[in-house]
């Protein structure tokens, strides 16, 4: 047997020590009218609670988000404060790949031995999306304003082109057909509402209730609200907004927060309730692909990936990845040849939507949820991020 | 004479009850008590608050100025030149209390001088100090070096120190530990070798001082810091925000603690909750060492609740099993800490359970708590919390001290009696009746039935007891959705009343302090006569909560009165304002006058004098209609008051219109159909409970 290389040999995640928030759709639950920051850290005391989790058994804090949060200048140490734990920590932010490379650096937190317990708390209100004024001597309006969710979605300065363009410009590129891309929107959406159907979504997502400013209830958000079963008869229906690309064949922009522990090798075992499982760090990459090329990304990363590990897709008890195109998946299963049918079970952000920062971590906590149901194996997770960026990461559970 | 159990008022060495009306007066008063610590009139010295502009010793001088200064008493605030002004924020309070003028003359009274720590100021000696209360800050050496600042300069002075949580012992004064909030709190523990004047003193200017044993902290300080510690542990264990662990303490024991700390100033009284924890923690182990999280914030002198922009967002609910898991961690440790106490004998078991709800708040006495639960409960409680928290079982206790529970002290909490073989008298210790009062009036009433006793005189203790104010309304909750509950509140407490009248020969009910109000007014009527001081005001108020009288105040007090009387009662129960004594003679109260005359009458009468007053006829049969429309003077301008009223004016109508035996079933019946109402539940019961309810 081969002995199973890790980035880091000291860092493990616990298992049975994550949850999220349901993700519900932009403007579409009372989420969107929340301090962000602050419900992550409410959110993330009680999720750890359910997990029975004390919070005094952490000792850092990893925050991740993409939008700009009102006192966000205090990153991580005021998100501490509101889950109740008065703890150090910094804020990581990569646009969509937040969600995975905070879980990278908190175990390079703890394999460095700097820390012995990392909370990993990754969250974004995409919702009423903040404006920032920028002043810019060299602009000829002298004053820039963008509101922060929308226009860098529509813009990116690098290109000059929508992140939407990027999915028409690989479509293209690899010959993909409308037909395959509305075949496999229509197969994930199945794959979500099976996930649904048999409990899996509920093990990671957690309802949580929502109270206003005097302190009454206005809301629970217990569901990923907006998403509903489609058929590929509607999808066919829909009108392309660039080669591939309609509204349905397209994530949808949410709200919400996602988090989980890494730990040591030793205290891993009296954290999770089933301490017998072992879940490692093995392997990471980053590429970046050409200009405008985002969705092909990833498949590059997961080449690297496998390169630097000596393994293959063959070897993958889980794949599972960030596709806010579903052209993202076409061009992986292109580059790989490998079936789609069998990545993402159980849901993934194209159809559960995408609030940004906690995405890859919720897609990284029902992944290893997967594995262990699997028995164990290695789980690889991927995605896209703005810059044309692939983020991959490969994890193994055994026990 | 026999008792069932020492009076609190003995503890002070101020006689018994029975003493104070065989001798038709209180065992001292003021202008006696203020001689023997001030001096007599033209000759009076000062009283010295030292730590003045603190928030303890503002409070006690405004407390003491105003009762002070009728008797020529100056108040010297002194202390530090430059300490903050902790006393001008205090006068817009006596203002409020007192009015204008009166609140004038008080601040004149208060003279403040400033001094460096070291010396005394020399303008001292012209307001001859004779009473110290010290109030600087818990260190002990500095406390010591004050003591003999002043003892070097004027060395009979007493002296008090109000702001420790050192034993006597290591101090060399006596102590006094005032309950917060400070200008208003009237009770204070006192530490003294034996009862002394300054004790006597206080309890003739109508405030509580409680007798309690020279150990380190205070009963007080036990139970509130102790019920901190239990409640962050709780918070802890579960990630609960504190706000949220706030309302589940409210639910289970009746305080908020982390509001409290907040309310006090979090700086202050994160400190001295640590400083009282730690302490206690040295002396007895870890039960009480202080958890990391009061640590930081006795350091950062960080607020408990969140900031307003942080204003909660994410709500927090538990399982019935982690409900319990905090309860076994509040009442384990509360109940573990108070078998100590009871080991040390820290004070009578009456004041000690008094403490807990004169000023911790607690819903029910720790002590009435461990009763009802029952010893074998209480052990398995505090079982439990050792299995989630096994430091705590290092920490020597004393289950021994649970097997005492049948002893009459444990037994008779609230409600004592003591006769001298021809004359009854059952006290009450409590301002509000609740099932336990009940339960302890009857084994009081029977107590005395069984020495042989038909005579009685049913009054207040004349300590902890300084008025009273009705009804527990914690009591009715479970009546709110529940009717046969209400039935059984109104049917239980008003079978007990009703012994008042016919279990004894002669019942005088002997209102004195400020108030009788309610419920307890409902019990008191019930006696054959009703004697109240002139200061009392009487009321029965449940219109305004709203709720229906369910001790038969809606027909009792009309069996003993004629028409005119009955107009006037049903007047006092639609109008729900309050009547002086005087006003209510006639028709409810059968005498008045001056307290230390009226103590005189009461024995007399009860003794056998029946011309003291008369007693009115009782009339079992149904009543004629009474004439509600001859009512005037009442507000008809607010619906809901209205709708209150009628329900009220309909409960009278029946249940006067009835015969005595089914005017009980009748009013039993109204009230507790009014009480799941949802009027009612708008109303202030229904408010307090969905507050407590909707957690």
């Amino acid at each position: 047997m081969r002995e199973v290389q890790t980035i880091f040999p000291e860092a493990r995640i616990p298992y049975g020590t994550w949850g999220c928030s349901y993700f519900p759709a932009w403007q579409a639950s009372p989420l969107a009218e929340v301090n962000i920051g602050q419900f992550a850290g409410e959110a993330m005391a009680r999720i750890m609670a359910l997990r029975k989790v004390q919070l005094q058994q952490l000792d850092y804090l990893v925050i991740g988000s993409t939008v700009p949060w009102h006192f966000k200048f205090w990153n991580a140490t005021v998100v501490s404060m509101c889950s109740g734990r008065r703890i150090p920590g910094f804020h990581v932010e990569q646009a969509c790949a937040t969600g995975l490379q905070a879980i990278l650096l908190a175990g390079a937190q703890v394999s460095s031995g700097a820390s012995q317990s990392v909370g990993v708390l990754t969250f974004d209100r995409t919702s009423d999306s903040p404006v920032g004024v920028f002043p810019e001597r060299r602009s000829y309006r002298r004053t820039e304003v963008i509101s922060d969710v929308w226009d860098n979605f529509g813009f990116d300065p690098a290109t000059g082109k929508a992140m939407l363009q990027s999915a028409g410009n690989i479509a293209r590129k690899y010959g993909l057909s409308r037909q395959e891309v509305d075949e496999l929107t229509a197969f994930r959406y199945e794959q979500y509402f099976q996930g649904r159907t048999s409990g899996f979504i509920q093990r990671c997502a957690v309802p949580l209730e929502i109270l206003n400013a005097q302190g009454k209830p206005m809301g629970v958000v217990d569901e990923d609200k907006g998403v509903k079963p489609i058929s590929l008869q509607s999808l066919r229906s829909m009108r392309e907004l660039d080669s591939c690309v309609t509204s349905g064949t397209q994530t949808h922009a949410a709200d919400g927060m996602a988090t989980l522990l890494v730990t040591t090798r030793e205290r891993a075992k009296t954290l999770s309730t089933r301490p017998e499982i072992d879940i490692r760090f093995v392997a990471k990459a980053e590429v970046r692909a050409g200009a405008s090329c985002m969705p092909e990304a990833p498949a590059l990363a997961v080449g690297q990936l496998l390169k630097n590990a000596g393994l293959s897709l063959a070897d993958m008890a889980v794949v599972k990845d960030h596709n806010p195109f579903a052209v993202n998946d076409a061009v992986f299963a292109r580059t790989f040849q490998y079936d789609w049918h069998k990545m993402n079970n159980n849901g993934c952000p194209l159809v559960w939507g995408h609030p940004q920062g906690p995405t890859l971590t919720r897609v990284v906590m029902e992944a290893l949820e997967e594995a262990v149901d699997l028995g164990g194996g290695y789980v690889l997770v991927f995605g896209c991020a703005a810059g044309d960026v692939g983020i991959a990461a490969l994890f193994k559970v055994d026990g | 004479m026999k008792q069932m159990r020492k009076s609190t008022l003995e503890e002070l060495g101020l006689g018994t009850v029975l003493d104070v009306f065989r001798n038709g007066k209180l065992p001292v008063d003021v202008e006696q008590a203020v001689t023997a610590v001030f001096g007599p009139p033209g000759d009076r010295g000062c009283m010295v608050i030292s730590g003045a502009n603190g928030v303890v010793g503002a409070g006690k001088l405004m407390q003491f100025a105003a009762r002070l200064y009728p008797y020529g008493v100056p108040i010297v605030a002194l202390d530090l030149a430059g300490a903050p002004d902790g006393i001008g924020k205090q006068f817009s309070g006596l203002r409020k209390a007192f009015g204008a003028d009166q609140s004038a003359e008080i601040a004149k009274s208060i003279i403040q001088l400033n001094y460096d720590g070291k010396s005394l100021p020399s303008a001292l000696k012209i307001y001859k100090p004779k009473f110290l209360l010290e109030a600087i800050p818990e260190k002990l050496e500095l406390k010591k070096a004050h003591y003999a600042l002043f003892r070097r300069e004027y060395p009979d002075i007493l002296i008090w120190s109000v702001t420790s949580g050192f034993p006597s012992e290591q101090l060399g004064v006596d102590i006094a530990h005032p309950a917060f909030p400070h200008e208003i709190n009237k009770i204070f523990e006192i530490v003294e070798k034996k009862p002394g004047p300054t004790s006597a003193l206080l309890w003739a200017l109508g405030l509580i001082p409680v007798e309690v044993s020279d150990h380190w902290s205070f009963v007080l300080d036990v139970f509130f810091c102790g019920l901190m510690q239990a409640s962050i542990r709780s918070s802890s264990m579960k990630n609960m925000p504190y706000w949220k662990t706030d309302k589940y303490i409210r639910k289970l024991v009746g305080p908020n603690p982390f509001r409290a700390h907040d309310a006090i100033g979090a700086r202050g009284a994160n400190f001295l909750t640590w400083s009282c924890l730690h302490h206690l923690y040295l002396q007895y182990g870890p039960l009480f060492e202080p958890v990391p999280e009061l640590v930081e914030r006795k350091d950062s002198g960080q607020n408990w609740y969140p900031p307003d922009h942080f204003r909660p967002l994410v709500n927090y609910s538990i399982s019935d099993r982690e409900r319990s898991e905090l309860e076994d961690v509040v009442f384990g440790s509360l109940f573990q800490m108070t078998t100590i106490m009871l080991h040390e004998r820290r004070a009578s078991l009456p004041a000690m359970n008094a403490i807990g709800e004169l000023c911790a708040q607690f819903t029910n006495g720790m002590l009435a708590t461990l009763r009802n639960r029952g010893a074998t409960a209480v052990l398995q409680t505090i079982e439990r919390y050792h299995a989630l928290h096994p430091e705590a079982a290092q920490t020597s206790w004393y289950p021994e001290e649970l097997n005492r529970m049948s002893e009459v002290e444990w037994q008779q909490l609230y409600v004592n009696a003591e006769h001298d073989g021809k004359v009854g008298f059952i006290q009450i210790s409590r301002e509000s009746y609740n099932s336990d009062v009940d339960a302890e009036l009857n084994r009081a009433m029977d107590w005395l039935l069984t020495q042989g006793i038909r005579r009685a005189i049913l009054c207040g203790d004349f300590h902890l007891s300084t008025q009273m104010v009705g009804a527990d309304t914690n009591e009715f909750f479970p009546a709110l959705n529940e009717k046969s509950e209400g039935v059984r509140i109104a049917a239980t407490w008003s079978a007990t009343a009703r012994r008042l009248h016919t279990d004894f020969d002669c019942t005088v009910g002997f209102i004195n302090g400020k108030r009788c109000m309610g419920g307890m007014l409902e019990l008191m009527m019930h006696c054959h006569y009703l004697f109240a001081t002139d200061a009392v005001v009487l009321s029965m108020p449940e219109v305004t909560l709203p709720v229906v009288p369910g001790m038969e105040g809606c027909h009792w007090p009309f069996r003993k009165t004629n028409e005119a009387g009955r107009l006037q009662l049903a007047k006092m129960l639609l109008a729900g304002r309050p009547v002086k004594a005087a006003e209510a003679l006639g028709w409810l109260v059968d005498r008045t006058g001056p307290q230390e005359s009226l103590l005189g009458e009461a024995w007399n009468l009860v003794n056998g004098d029946e011309s003291i007053a008369t007693r009115r006829p009782f009339e079992h049969e149904a009543l004629p209609p009474i004439r509600f429309g001859a009512i005037d003077g009442l507000d008809h301008s607010d619906a809901q008051l209205e709708q209150a009223r009628e329900a009220i004016r309909t409960t009278i109508k029946e249940a006067c219109g009835a015969n005595l035996t089914d005017a009980l079933r009748i009013q039993a019946e109204h009230s507790a159909a009014f009480m799941i109402s949802a009027l009612c539940h708008k109303g202030v019961v229904g408010a307090a409970w969905s507050k407590i309810a909707s957690i």
